[in-house]
């Protein structure tokens, strides 16, 4: 079948997610006109403003569907993979592809469509999710919307945007809330969206390693946290993994709880492997692979991230103690 | 010993190739046979004709080109690009605008002449747009979702537009704007029309396909892909549905009571490298198929045997023709390799 492809020639993605005036468009423009050397096909929604003329902006409705495999939650976006396999005809025009999304938008369909569509797989690479949040308006988005909450929890990057508006309490206290929701994500304070482009695109974000790396604390309490609010938490194992148990356990989670988990990611060391092992899932779609081998003298050390609503800390971290190889 | 024919020795003395620059977009005679036009994603198209050498390009979109058909009006080519051009070029490679979409692309074009009546469509977002010989619009056919391909049927009286949850049949010189919807949730991402009209057969999200017989609205699922299909192709007398998506040519008999509860034969498989692309042959039972290593084949549904055109290591092939006599074989691939076969009698 088609061959392991090859990440150099993968074309990096970057989803642009975030609510109507929270500062995407800005950004996009920003994007699209600074002078960095990096060329980019932008896929902006029927509702999008760009004040750039581009020939490589392509405008598109949201076509959202359900694939027929069985899984309810697996919904993906069909006018990307369409869209994708049109830009691949001049692939030697651009060297990234961003994706905006409706500020609306359940980011899930966009990052699931990056997992399930074969050529989208084997010709681009997700590099991050980048949410875009109004420092001054987060607090009251949160509170009337799904989606505001969903759209952290996605996030690799966030771009907290509009803090000249904000004093210094409400910006910590943004932050807090932002961190309930997400503790893994990269933080950029912008004013006006002004975040250097060179950190945002191309990072690599979405990639385990980075996020792993960059997780601050894994010694966490043991509360059971039972409510509809999103949090996210991280495990680690010290002894390797087998793969087998790893598996079933897994698959028996996000057959389950696939619904509550928005994402979960992994950097896994395997029994008798010196390859680490990423894995990564949106919702029930799961998706792994071997990556670099482990440094010499490195700590062997695998690590789980769960972001989702209704964790269950105990069971989710003896679940993932019980993975490791007796 | 070299004894064994080189799997190149077709394309090597009855070939000429050319390397484009530009991803292969797809392929196409013109109705006469007397030339090949190759679509590229950089917009240009390259005309080849029958006598002579020689490639000549014309810059015809400013975006990619993403589909490729024949022009019943000028005899050459119609082409739609993600410049939101419809176009058409002229045997003699220049072009002309036939109708322009703004920022939509133009992702399928399709032609019918019966020699007396010329009607040309494309799709551009939710709609299937027919334009007549004055390249005036005749229909605009609206649908619930982007349309993922378009075919008229063997008269030009219907036309069939695939999209999600299924496909959808307009009469092109209905009054009443209602079409006959062929109804299957899920994505539908390109259509084929059975020689005999009866047959519409689609190719889905998930790695199938999906048909409806027409006079009898009975369903056909054809599954076990492991790729996605990308042609569909139906043999002359309508036997065979040829399909890629598999490591081999899949074919469906439609006969005897087919395709449900048979088997598809499989052809040309065995070496792991999935099948892009295949065309039936005009006249035979003859299926051409290429590859995503570059492989290029003709394989003889009767015998199983299988001629070699050219090997792999061109590119994954992304362009693939029969002209219209059957005598010559065009493809292309996706680094930008291109050639015309003459398989005809020396």
């Amino acid at each position: 079948m088609a061959e392991a492809a090859n990440p150099a020639d993968q074309v990096p993605v970057t989803v642009l997610t975030g609510y109507l005036g929270a500062g995407k468009t800005t950004l996009l423009n920003r994007i699209l006109s600074e002078n960095h050397g990096q060329k980019y096909a932008v896929v902006i929604n029927e509702f999008g403003e760009l004040g750039v003329d581009n020939d490589l902006v392509v405008d598109t409705d949201e076509e959202v569907f359900e694939m027929n495999n069985g899984c309810i939650c697996c919904t993906v976006r069909g006018d990307l993979i369409r869209i994708v396999g049109g830009l691949m005809k001049r692939r030697d025009k651009f060297d990234g592809i961003i994706i905006e999304t409706t500020g609306l938008a359940n980011p899930a369909p966009v990052a699931q469509t990056f997992f399930v569509d074969d050529t989208v797989k084997e010709k681009t690479r997700l590099d991050a999710i980048v949410t875009v949040v109004d420092a001054k308006h987060l607090p009251q988005r949160l509170l009337d919307s799904h989606e505001a909450a969903d759209q952290l929890a996605f996030a690799d990057v966030i771009v907290l945007n509009k803090i000249d508006l904000v004093t210094p309490d409400e910006l910590a206290a943004v932050e807090v809330q932002i961190r309930k929701i997400n503790k893994f994500a990269k933080i950029h304070y912008s004013t006006k969206s002004n975040v250097p482009i060179a950190e945002l695109l191309n990072q690599g974000a979405f990639d385990l390693n980075r996020v792993l790396v960059h997780t601050p604390d894994f010694l966490t309490s043991d509360e059971h946290e039972h409510n509809d609010d999103i949090a996210s938490m991280s495990f680690e194992a010290k002894k390797p993994i087998d793969p087998e148990r790893f598996n079933a356990w897994m698959g028996a989670l996000l057959a389950e709880q696939g619904g509550n988990l928005l994402r979960t990611k992994g950097i896994l060391s395997y029994e008798g492997d010196d390859r680490r092992f990423a894995f990564q899932a949106v919702h029930m779609i799961a998706d792994g692979d071997f990556i670099g081998p482990w440094k010499e003298g490195e700590e062997r050390t695998s690590r789980i991230v769960f972001i989702g609503r209704n964790l269950n800390r105990p069971q989710l971290r003896r679940g993932f103690e019980s993975c490791q190889a007796i | 010993m070299s004894s064994t024919v080189s799997p190149d020795q077709v394309l090597q003395t009855r070939g000429t190739s050319r390397a484009l620059d530009a991803f292969v977009v797809a392929a196409s005679f013109d109705r006469a046979g007397t030339a090949c036009a190759f679509a590229l994603g950089d917009g240009g198209v390259v005309i080849k004709r029958r006598a002579g050498e020689d490639f000549v390009r014309s810059n015809v979109h400013e975006g990619a080109i993403l589909a490729l058909g024949t022009d019943p009006v000028s005899g050459g080519w119609i082409t739609g690009g993600d410049d939101g051009r419809f176009n058409r070029v002229r045997p003699d490679g220049t072009d002309a605008l036939i109708a322009t979409h703004g920022m939509r692309w133009v992702e399928n074009v399709a032609s019918f002449t019966d020699g007396k009546t010329h009607l040309l469509a494309c799709g551009v977002g939710k709609k299937a747009i027919i334009y007549n010989a004055k390249d005036e619009v005749v229909k605009t056919f609206e649908h619930p979702s982007t349309v993922t391909g378009v075919v008229f049927d063997p008269k030009g009286k219907r036309i069939a537009a695939s999209h999600y949850n299924g496909a959808s049949v307009w009469f092109v010189a209905s009054r009443s704007d209602a079409p006959r919807k062929l109804e299957w949730k899920g994505s539908h991402i390109g259509l084929t029309m059975s020689p005999d009209g009866d047959c519409v057969v689609t190719a889905m999200q998930e790695n199938s396909l999906h048909g409806w017989r027409l006079s009898d609205n009975q369903h056909m699922r054809m599954s076990g892909y492991p790729a996605k299909t990308r042609a569909l192709s139906f043999t002359r007398n309508g036997k065979w549905l040829a399909t890629s998506g598999a490591d081999s040519i899949v074919l469906w008999p439609f006969f005897g009571g087919g395709p449900m509860g048979k088997p598809p034969t499989e052809l040309a498989g065995g070496d792991g490298t999935t099948c892009n692309l295949v065309a039936a042959h005009p006249r035979d039972e003859l299926i051409a198929a290429g590859f995503a290593d570059g492989l290029v084949i003709i394989a003889d549904i009767g015998s199983a045997r299988i001629l070699p055109v050219a090997a792999p290591g061109r590119g994954p092939i992304s362009a693939l023709c029969w002209s219209p006599d059957g005598s010559h074989l065009a493809f292309g691939t996706e680094t930008g390799f291109a050639a015309v076969v003459d398989l005809s009698k020396r």
